[in-house]
């Protein structure tokens, strides 16, 4: 039905799109060394506000694409603004930190003005294809090459020949010399951001027109899609990004016609992680060129951490240890486990971005190895659930260390990206390895908690058990950080060549690490398959490693006692002001913002 | 021209400035006379570059004034302290290695919007640097280090500056290039410019200076004419004997 010539065309259009993603990107991160992951969900904003041009006011096809280009880059302008030019002299991982959380403020307005909902976007073009060789093309595709090439064009002019351009180039190049030219590089940035942000609207209007649907997932698709292009073109360069995204269209393309749709993701990633490990500058960088620095160093800001005396964290312990026994709701109960499980989450991640520097983007899988392990040797196996969910915690922490080591030698921004592509393609493998992981199904049935024979089915019970194992983790991992270990790891964080240069191996400090908080976030994970008794590929997001990733920046990287006061918090908090579901997310999203520009060392403070 | 004008070009009057904990200079005070080529020699890390970072906005002292003819630089952004007549020639050139050397030239008229006086000037430092002539769209980081050295000085005086402050000019060349850098400095400054420079090299240094400051550790520890400098013990033993200064 459809030949090798159709799934070309395909991955080339779908490569354009991407292309019109990853060019804003590799501006941006050319002039100011910054990964923006708010790009998808500008491209995202630029879908709805296409659909409301196109639905609603029903203008042509080309004014729409005005309207949808002036509004996203307005958005790309007040994110410049407002969010990231206060960060200027600010942590380096601070301006990348508030891109997440502007996208999901973005996403999250978008949702609750249009509703999770997916919408059909119409394209206005007639419907009809014409056979070219032994395949087939429309309109739509045609109007999508044409943009994209345009845009190449227009772009490729804007930056040979005019005055911005040129400044545009040589910021990208040194920014200091720039300065000492004359040029203004908060006019740079705010060109950059509002040419990407234009771009990445007009993409997510077509992709919405070539699919005929629209919804919110596009969002975090987008910005993956466009930073994989991106890194494979080589961060910061533009016509590299417009080639690595033709070859991820096409890559994508072939994949799906070999194995099927649900695969297209794991091949995007797949390509990401081989080209991060192979080739972190990118396929084109010449060996000449000295690698785009990354966001190195320090990535914490320096602060006094709070002292809390010994008693006082005793007295924590015990109220928390008795609560069952007074007169407290259910309700309150398990929201209180709930927060439990976050914080082992947030040690384990507090361990591994605060501690040791890694800041991972895709925590999450740690949890979903843990409860994926745990879960099938209880059901399947019969495992008893106690020692299922150690197992789990085993697994995550061999797993998770196993996945991560190919890249230990990348720094700064590039672990982001490859802990955030590691978390999807765990995700996706658990989706396509049906023989054992029931894929899409998922797993139902998981038998409850249970320690030594008996069923733990009270809420009582379950508090006290997720509540233990918690304080037992902290405390370990508070032992851990006092050893000459914790200075390592601490040293290693601050400044990993001179870590080195006095003799610590990276890699075996950054395993052990990445070991002990696999282990605790195996734990957390497999307590939570017992749990919710269901889980499948989507239990366990990207959204909560950007939960846990809040958390833990509220408590204070590192901090182990601010991880769980973190948690308590965030979890606790909406519940106390009964903030409605759906604007919780929103409510994070600004937690991180403000807690980015005003405490970026959290409440309780950086170790 | 025999001695400074009251009134200095550009005056830094007792500058203090930290990385952090870390104090680099001690109530530095560096005057530069209109017309003259001043030099600040200094060992490694003794704070020369961040001296050219303070007047040029790029780091801010803690304390202390920086006046550019008459009118304080400080608080002033880089870009706005360009616009005010200083050049540079920074650390190790940094011209913009991907761009051609053409365009690393017209980035230093950058400033400037006149366009057939750029295009002029652009000529004239094709006869000052009649090397560049053959490269102008070469890539400039294929460039060998003299060559970078010419862009970065030809890049500089393109925004027609009162001043040009450069660090290190010499580092890193061959004995000829050295020599034709030097003879080029004098040129431009018989044009009237005036230049602030930054060397470790102190005997290259004084041939051409008027003035010289001697930096160590972040204070500045002599002073005076370069003459008076090149014959001064001290400095003999610390810079022109060939041993570093600690
Ligand atoms: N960005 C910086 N952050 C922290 N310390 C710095 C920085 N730049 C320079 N230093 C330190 O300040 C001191 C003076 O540096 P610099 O002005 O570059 O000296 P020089 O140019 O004389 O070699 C050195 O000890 C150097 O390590
Ligand atoms: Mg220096």
């Amino acid at each position: 039905m459809s030949s090798w010539l159709d799934y070309t065309i395909n991955g080339l259009i779908v490569g354009n799109v991407y292309a019109l993603v990853a060019v804003g990107l590799a501006l941006i991160f050319g002039v100011s060394r910054l990964i923006n992951f708010a790009q998808g969900s500008i491209y995202l904003v630029g879908a709805y506000i296409g659909w409301v041009a196109v639905v609603q006011l029903h203008t042509p096809l080309p004014l729409t694409i005005i309207v949808v280009a002036v509004a996203a880059a307005l958005v790309g302008l007040i994110i410049e603004r407002f969010g990231l030019r206060p960060l200027q002299n600010s942590v380096r991982i601070a301006p990348l930190l508030a891109t997440i959380g502007i996208s999901f403020v973005l996403d999250q307005l978008v949702m609750l003005t249009f509703s999770p909902n997916p919408r059909a976007l119409p394209s206005q073009l007639p419907d009809v294809r014409f056979q070219v060789g032994g395949g087939t093309i429309g309109p739509l595709d045609l109007l999508i090459a044409g943009v994209g090439i345009t845009s190449a064009l227009l772009l490729f002019v804007f930056l040979r020949y005019s005055k911005l351009g040129w400044a545009v180039r040589a910021t990208a190049q040194d920014r200091d010399a720039a300065m000492q030219m004359g040029v203004d590089v908060n006019r740079v940035n705010q060109a950059v951001f509002g040419i990407a942000a234009a771009l990445g609207g007009v993409s997510g209007l077509l992709v919405g027109m070539y699919y005929n649907q629209i919804d919110t997932a596009m969002s975090l698709q987008a910005t993956l899609k466009g930073v994989v292009a991106e890194v494979v073109g080589g961060a910061g360069n533009v016509p590299g990004a417009v080639i690595g995204s033709l070859l991820l269209g096409l890559v994508e393309s072939y994949g799906v016609a070999v194995f099927g749709t649900s695969y297209r993701n794991l091949f995007a990633f797949l390509l990401l992680v081989v080209v991060l490990v192979l080739r972190p500058n990118g396929l084109f960088a010449s060996a000449r060129q000295a690698p785009p620095e990354p966001l190195t160093g320090t990535f914490i800001a320096p602060s006094r951490p709070v002292r809390i005396p010994r008693w006082a964290l005793l007295v924590a312990v015990g109220v928390f240890a008795v609560l069952p026994l007074l007169p407290v709701s259910f309700y309150v109960l398990q929201t209180l486990i709930n927060a439990w499980l976050l914080g082992m989450l947030a040690l384990s991640l507090t361990l591994v971005a605060g501690t040791i520097g890694q800041v991972s983007l895709g925590h999450a899988a740690l949890l979903a190895i843990g409860a994926y392990t745990s879960a099938l040797l209880s059901l399947t196996f019969a495992v008893p659930v106690g020692l299922a969910i150690i197992a789990g915690g085993l697994m995550s922490a061999a797993l998770g260390t196993a996945l991560i080591s190919p890249s230990f030698r990348l720094r700064g921004h590039y672990v982001s990206i490859a802990t955030l592509a590691i978390g999807e393609i765990v995700s996706l493998v658990i989706l396509n390895w049906e023989s054992v992981t029931r894929g899409p199904i998922g797993i139902s049935g998981i038998p409850p908690l249970s320690l030594f024979g008996y069923e733990l089915i009270s809420p009582t019970s379950i508090y006290w058990f997720s509540f233990a194992v918690m304080v037992v983790l902290a405390l370990l991992q508070a032992r851990l950080l006092s050893s000459h270990l914790g200075r390592s790891f601490r040293a290693i964080r601050d400044d990993d060549v001179a870590a080195r240069a006095y003799g610590l191996s990276l890699n075996r400090y950054k395993s052990l690490a990445f070991i002990f908080g696999g282990f605790a976030a195996g734990v957390s994970g497999g307590i939570a398959a017992h749990l919710y008794s269901y889980i499948n590929h989507e239990t366990f997001n990207t959204q909560q490693s950007i939960l846990a990733l809040t958390v833990v920046i509220l408590g204070g990287l590192g901090n182990v006692v601010g991880a769980i006061v973190g948690a308590v918090a965030l979890v606790g908090l909406p519940e106390v002001f009964r903030i409605a579901a759906e604007y919780r997310i929103l409510i994070y999203g600004i937690v991180l913002l403000l807690l980015v520009r005003f405490r970026p060392q959290g409440l309780l403070g950086t170790i | 021209m025999t001695n400074a004008s009251p009134e200095p070009l550009l005056a830094l009057s007792n500058i203090n400035t930290f990385y952090g904990q870390a104090q680099v200079h001690f109530d530095l005070s560096i005057n530069v006379a209109r017309g003259h080529i001043v030099c600040l020699l200094g060992g490694n890390a003794s704070g020369k570059s961040t001296t050219m970072k303070i007047i040029l906005g790029l780091v801010k002292p803690r304390s202390g004034e920086v006046t550019f003819d008459g009118a304080s630089l400080i608080g002033l952004t880089t870009p706005q302290i360009v616009r005010r007549g200083i050049a540079s020639v920074p650390e190790a050139r940094r011209l913009f290695a991907d761009m051609s050397v053409r365009e690393n030239i017209l980035m230093g008229a950058f400033v400037r919007n006149d366009r057939e006086a750029i295009a002029q000037d652009l000529d004239k430092m094709l006869t000052l640097f009649p090397k560049l002539g053959q490269r102008l769209s070469q890539r400039a980081g294929s460039l060998s280090g003299g060559e970078q050295q010419m862009v970065a000085m030809a890049r500089a005086l393109m925004s027609r500056p009162r001043m040009i402050v450069m660090d290190e000019p010499t580092m890193g060349l061959s004995p000829l290039y050295v020599d034709r850098v030097l003879e080029l400095i004098r040129t431009i400054n018989q044009e009237g410019v005036s230049v602030f420079m930054v060397e470790q090299n102190a005997s290259l240094a004084l041939e051409i200076a008027h003035e010289a400051y001697v930096l160590q550790t972040g204070k500045i520890v002599l002073s005076g004419s370069a003459r008076a400098l090149k014959d001064d013990p001290r400095v003999r033993d610390a810079y022109l004997g060939g041993a570093e200064a600690a």
